[in-house]
């Protein structure tokens, strides 16, 4: 029975980190999914040679602006 | 599936915007009622934090971008903070309680949570998968 851990860092001026630790499995997807909605519209997204490894570290940086 | 993505973010959704109006001390109150300014001028807003000192302090939905706008009387502000520093620490506890509520809403449970020493909150949540 796996753990899957996310490690999220939320710094003073509002971005958020994301990091994906042990195996990226649909969870984890469903969360970050469910996360880019409820803070905002995703402007840019890019796939790493990493998405093909079921692994890898995951790091997502999410800047929080202000309105 | 490994990927970065950058995110526009946007005080979108109103219980986490109370949470974080609450974390810092401040009473919000839903629901649409008029700001206080200058001279007693008022603006509607769609919740709003009424204050002893100075004006209060609203939030207005647009709808055309589906996020909360702060509604305020520059002139009159007596918070603590300037209002960019205000709206940085407001926006931290918004980013905060949605990671919160949304690692919840997916079962996983946090492990860990600690406030650093940058000013930074670091959170780790984990789940066991059958």
């Amino acid at each position: 029975m796996p753990q899957r851990t996310l490690r999220f860092r939320i710094h003073a001026d509002g971005r958020v980190e994301e990091r994906v630790e042990g195996v990226a499995g649909e969870a984890c997807l469903a969360l970050t999914e469910r996360l880019e909605a409820a803070l905002g519209s995703v402007v840019r997204r890019e796939s790493t040679t990493e998405a093909y490894s079921t692994n890898a570290q995951q790091i997502q940086t999410v800047p929080v602006e202000h309105v | 599936m490994s990927h970065f993505s950058t995110v526009r973010t946007e005080l979108r959704q109103r219980e986490p915007l109370m949470a974080a109006l609450r974390d810092l001390g401040y009473e919000p109150e839903a629901g649409s009622r008029p700001v206080r300014g200058y001279r007693g001028q008022t603006i509607d807003a769609d919740l709003a934090v009424i204050l002893q000192d100075g004006g209060d302090l609203g939030f207005r939905w647009n709808a055309a971008t589906g996020a909360y706008e702060l509604v305020t009387d520059l002139d009159l502000w007596r918070q603590p903070v300037p209002v960019e520093r205000f709206l940085s620490r407001l926006t931290q506890r918004y980013a905060l309680n949605t990671v919160l509520t949304a690692s919840t809403d997916e079962g996983f449970t946090v492990s860990e949570q600690r406030s650093c020493q940058d000013g930074s909150i670091e959170l780790v949540v984990t789940r066991w998968d059958a």
